[in-house]
């Protein structure tokens, strides 16, 4: 596979450095090189170097450098923050690392439309921060909130805690413009809410995970910014009880949470032990965080109270509320810090964001606790329990050695994937495809459609150059 | 039993960000919230509720916002509210604050226990809490980690000193500020929050403790801010990370020239 490229020469790279600027050309220097190397996919076979890192500012020199490549046969892999979890952004086959760190600006706020325009570098968080002031925001921005990109969002059509009420990133965005992998500018979409001119290229570009073009800049639908919200953290003794409640609470509350996070004992335990927390817990099997937003106090008292008392008669211990900073960085501390705690415990794991239809969670985690005890791994299951996605994380146990847990890990991957998908589930809700998870889709595409899914990477790269060996293998 | 416990509102400090001309903080669009160290004396308060069935009045001194936190002290487990509030406490120091919260407990009535948190995040002073000890005239003690045992009037408790703990027996009605190391503080549950929601706090001004208005506020406060400047960091450090023998003499000869200038050597 890799032989049908050819490697960067110091004649490619002079090109490079008259495209760009030799500042913005990193060659040669294993130590600048290998932050590159990688996103946060922990487990180092994933990580692959590129010869060359390039960081163009504009959509031309972009393109520039795409049609470079074409003509020179080098693969191209473009890259965000680097906080992906499928190794989007890893230079698998080496070649260029196109990096869009310096497309950093805020282009437009468009009040009168409620939408903004961005460079695809620019920190998520921050548009967020920037539009506080027009009393506006981006609904749909995952939990890395304080690292990653926007062109990675989009990218990675990324989601999050609050797609229960808000949708994830795709329902966002209106419009791009992109450089497509053979170096050609287009325009996709714009900023009208309503848009059915040809296909909708817009949809198939958010989550394409850099195979397809690199956006130079997104067209975002705003939504007016909620001014309160309140969390309420539920303690049931058992998880069946607590993923009923979900449902509930939307027909029978007639209440759209912001988000519903979901933690098993095993999560919200370890969790504990690593932030020292010392909610009373003893009976509880099972833990949901509930957010509710909106734009006036007291509707929001009248709503809380609605679901708590729901929950009190579905079963639940304990409801705790919290409408202020303190209280509400606290309970979202243990669901955040869930991940930081198993890697206390142990580093070597696997982060997966299996996603299935909300009823199904019940049904599924017996059968996750039966793998974990059939390998002799521990799978904590915690996430997003109001979109169905959870993280069960494939956590090696110390004693386990390494040859043991690599060679045992693929099985455990088909079979929860395998697990997943008899319950109507897929194998990713927002972390994507990569080349961590290619060898699985097959488990859960039809063969038709993988080879669909291939025709269309073939027109809009006739060459294989942008992020080769990304969600599938073309030949 | 009764318990009092004061409480301040102070605003959320972890993102504060501060006026790089005035020295002040810039309290816009920060949230206000029960200051932290205060969170444990309610828990304290809660649990000898829970022990003993004591009564807990919980009293703050603010403007009208600050009932929010008292709000929040009662869903944690206070049955009484009490919000100091007049123009004329505005502007008070640590002396003005202890003198209107101990005219304020005067009024409150027969009382077992004071409980103050350690200090508040804003001011960072420490000083109200034996402050209102000495208007009231009441044995107190400062740092409390355990509160040992109460009987027949008189409190044994355990208090962080510089090189361990120390065990004070006092005799009650007496004050104590309480540190972290005493519990875990709970979280308002649904059914304290609702009960919260209900309660009446009461606003009482100047009139109704019966202040010499020479005593509050601004004008009843001894201490003057002059100014208010950031500290200086003095401290720095250098990484130099050598990839051969060469620059490995250049660093070291760097820092033999730059612990000869610290006169260190």
């Amino acid at each position: 596979m890799q032989n049908q490229y050819n490697h960067i020469t110091p004649e490619i790279v002079a090109e490079l450095q008259q495209i760009v600027g030799s500042k913005y050309v990193i060659y040669d220097d294993p130590e600048k090189l290998e932050p590159y190397s990688h996103d946060e996919v922990a487990e180092k076979k994933y990580a692959h170097f590129p010869e060359v890192v390039v960081k163009p500012r504009t959509a031309e020199e972009i393109a520039a450098i795409m049609k470079l490549a074409n003509s020179e046969r080098i693969p191209v892999t473009p890259r965000g923050a680097g906080s992906g979890l499928s190794g989007g952004a890893v230079p698998l086959m080496g070649g260029i690392c196109l990096s869009v760190e310096r497309m950093n600006q805020i282009l437009e706020v468009d009040k009168e439309n409620l939408v903004v325009v961005v460079e695809p570098g620019i920190v998520t968080n921050e548009i967020n921060n920037h539009l506080k002031e027009y009393g506006l925001w981006f609904a749909g921005y995952p939990m890395s909130v304080e690292s990653c990109f926007i062109g990675g969002n989009v990218a990675e059509n990324a989601g999050g805690g609050k797609a229960i009420k808000y949708g994830v990133t795709e329902r966002y965005i209106l419009g791009l413009e992109m450089v497509t992998p053979e170096g050609e500018i287009i325009h996709l979409g714009g900023k009208t809410v309503k848009n059915v001119v040809g296909y909708d290229l817009v949809k198939l570009m958010v989550g394409s995970e850099g195979t397809l073009g690199i956006f130079t800049k997104i067209i975002i639908k705003l939504l007016p910014l909620p001014t309160s919200k309140v969390d309420l953290l539920v303690m049931f003794t058992d998880v069946e009880s607590a993923i009923k409640i979900v449902p509930t609470i939307m027909t029978m509350g007639h209440i759209i949470p912001t988000a519903v996070e979901f933690m098993d004992r095993l999560s919200f335990q370890t969790a504990y032990k690593y932030l020292n927390e010392h909610l009373p817990n003893e009976e509880a099997g099972a833990m949901l965080l509930i957010e509710i937003d909106g734009n006036s106090m007291e509707q929001l008292e009248k709503e809380y109270e609605k679901i708590g008392e729901l929950c009190l008669e579905n079963g639940a211990i304990d409801v705790f509320v919290a409408d202020n900073y303190t209280t509400q960085e606290r309970i979202w501390s243990i669901r955040r810090n869930i991940a930081e705690a198993f890697k206390v415990y142990s580093p070597v794991q696997s982060l997966e964001d299996i996603v299935v239809p909300v009823a199904s969670i019940p049904k599924i985690l017996p059968e996750i606790e039966n793998i974990a005890g059939q390998y002799n791994v521990l799978i904590p299951c915690y996430g997003h329990a109001g979109d169905g996605n959870l993280h069960a994380t494939i956590i090696k146990k110390p004693e386990m050695d390494m040859a043991e847990w690599e060679e045992k890990l693929p099985q455990i991957l088909s079979d929860l994937y395998e697990r997943t998908h008899a319950y109507g589930g897929t194998i990713s809700g927002e972390h994507g495809i990569g080349h961590k998870r290619k060898a699985f889709i097959g488990q859960v595409l039809d063969a038709t459609t993988i080879e669909l899914m291939k025709r269309i990477k073939q027109a809009f790269d006739p060459n294989n150059i942008l992020n080769p060996g990304k969600i599938f293998d073309l030949k | 039993m009764r318990i009092i416990v004061p409480i301040k509102q102070v605003p959320e400090t972890t993102n504060v960000k501060m006026d790089p001309v005035t020295g002040t903080m810039v309290r816009e669009g920060v949230e206000a919230i029960i200051n932290p160290l205060d969170l444990y004396a309610i828990e304290a308060a809660a649990q000898l509720k829970e022990k003993f069935g004591s009564k807990i009045v919980t009293i703050s001194m603010g403007p009208a916002k600050a009932e929010e936190a008292l709000r929040e002290a009662i869903a944690m487990g206070c049955d009484e509210a009490i919000l100091l509030t007049d123009k004329a406490f505005a502007g008070a120091d640590t002396w003005a604050t202890s003198y209107t919260l101990a005219q304020a407990i005067r009024r409150i009535g027969e009382f077992d226990l004071i409980l103050c948190g350690e200090r508040a995040t804003d001011g960072d002073t420490g000083q109200v809490g034996p402050g209102i000890a000495a208007w009231l005239d009441l044995p107190f003690a400062t740092y409390v980690s355990k509160i040992e045992s109460i009987q027949d009037g008189e409190i044994i408790v355990e208090r962080m000193v510089e090189n361990g703990y120390e065990m004070l027996s006092m005799p009650m009605p007496c004050l104590l500020t309480v540190v972290k190391e005493i519990n875990y503080p709970r979280l308002p549950s649904l059914k304290g929050k609702i009960a919260a929601k209900q309660k009446q706090v009461a606003y009482w001004g100047t009139a109704e403790i019966g202040a010499q208005p020479n005593n509050i506020g601004l004008k009843g406060s001894p201490t003057r801010v002059v100014k208010i400047a950031t500290p200086q960091v003095a401290r720095f450090g250098k990484i130099v990370q050598p990839k051969d023998e060469h620059e490995l003499n250049r660093a070291l000869d760097e820092l033999i020239d730059m612990l000869k200038q610290k006169a260190i050597l």
